[in-house]
């Protein structure tokens, strides 16, 4: 559900850019996210052309990777995605939204997955996260 | 390409009304007491106010409060829970009793979501209690309000000349980064004993002040009833004279221009 806030967060960036650059417009904007932000693309992609409308972003081709999560143990050295751990998160930590649907905190923060997660293999709290978080804006094509 | 997240923390602070890091050198000196006092009285005196909690391996504020709820999220982001007219947030909300190993890039980004993903509305006073010394909170803070005029911190010490050795420290590198500091917070100050004003850890140097070109905004006295309230559940009623001084200081805080 926080789409939207992160819809608002790219639209000013860009917005940013374009000001910056003198641009008119934007034809094209790729953004890559992190698997652990469990996004819904399609309120992105919605909230994304609504907040463009009347800007010079209107119009402008959004298109989205995502970035998968992978983890390294500093201890054992074991190595694991986000899938393996999926199920084994807090059962007594979520947000709540207003749909009634609860998420992980990870969804809004993912860096809080240093928290939440152990390894699966030693168990170890120390472990790095080396791909497939936040959130970033990976290429723009600017009309001047 | 800038950082879309961080970019948005920083809209955020430029549109809140006055800013207030409550910061120290030094552990263990009631920073996190005087941010959430300061807030709380804040709000009781009819300012939007919210306080953030940025001490990330040792968050004081869902203890303090006593929220032990689960957070929500609406369209804006997370939902600060209200409690006296105060919102708050805290990474400890969503972290429950869990240590959190966390360092360098990964801290930025998450105290770049916590701001940013926060749905504060719109604030006349935004307090944030920061962590003791300057690791990559104070780091992260600098960076962020870089720029924004109605940033500025309280320094938070007590009288042992060990603390304000330290403080010292964090005098330094906030003026060298250009960041605005109201003034002390002496805290621990004086105990109340029948009447009579006992200083049990001496008084704050001249030397110290006239070094540090800062004014006493207050000066707190040990008020044990207040470990007391917080186990109780109670820290909303602040002692009458904690009170008082809390008002002082806001008033030192606000009518800075």
């Amino acid at each position: 559900m926080h789409e939207w806030s992160l819809a608002e967060a790219v639209i000013e960036a860009l917005t940013q850019v374009m000001e910056q650059e003198g641009a008119r417009r934007a034809s094209e904007v790729e953004i890559i996210y992190g698997e652990m932000m469990e996004l819904e693309l399609d309120i992105l992609k919605f909230a994304l052309e609504e907040l463009s409308k009347g800007t010079p972003l209107e119009g402008s081709k959004f298109t989205f990777n995502e970035e998968r999560a992978s983890f390294r143990c500093n201890s054992c050295g074991h190595r694991w995605d986000f899938r393996q751990v999926h199920e084994l998160l807090p059962e007594d930590l979520w947000v709540s939204e207003p749909d009634g649907g609860r998420e992980s905190p990870i969804h809004f923060i993912p860096d809080l997955a240093q928290a939440l997660m152990v390894c699966p293999n030693c168990g170890s709290r120390d472990f790095e996260v080396e791909s497939g978080k936040g959130l970033r804006i990976n290429k723009v094509i600017l009309e001047v | 390409m800038s950082d879309p997240i961080l970019g948005k923390a920083r809209s955020k602070l430029r549109k809140m009304g006055r800013i207030t890091l409550v910061a120290s050198g030094k552990g263990g000196v009631g920073k996190s007491l005087v941010a959430s006092s300061l807030a709380l009285t804040s709000a009781s005196r009819g300012y939007r106010t919210g306080l953030l909690d940025l001490d990330v391996h040792g968050p004081s504020v869902p203890r303090i409060f006593g929220f032990n709820g689960e957070l929500l999220a609406g369209k804006g982001g997370l939902i600060p829970p209200v409690i006296n007219g105060l919102k708050l947030m805290s990474a400890g909300f969503m972290v429950g009793r869990n240590p959190l190993l966390i360092r360098g890039e990964s801290k930025f980004s998450l105290l770049s979501f916590l701001l940013a993903i926060t749905d504060w509305g719109d604030l006349d006073h935004l307090v944030i209690d920061m962590p003791p010394g300057t690791g990559d909170e104070t780091i992260f803070s600098l960076r962020v309000l870089r720029g924004v005029r109605e940033a500025g911190a309280v320094i938070v010490t007590t009288p042992s000349s060990l603390s304000q050795s330290v403080v010292m420290r964090l005098i330094s590198l906030l003026r060298g980064e250009g960041m605005r500091i109201y003034g002390l917070v002496e805290n621990m100050a004086y105990i109340n004993c029948c009447g009579e004003l006992l200083r049990p850890f001496g008084s704050i140097d001249d030397d110290f002040l006239r070094d540090c070109g800062l004014r006493i905004l207050a000066s707190l006295p040990i008020e044990p009833s207040i470990e007391e309230r917080i186990r109780e559940g109670r820290f909303l009623e602040l002692p009458e004279e904690f009170r008082s001084r809390m008002d002082e200081l806001l008033d030192g805080i606000m009518g800075v221009r």
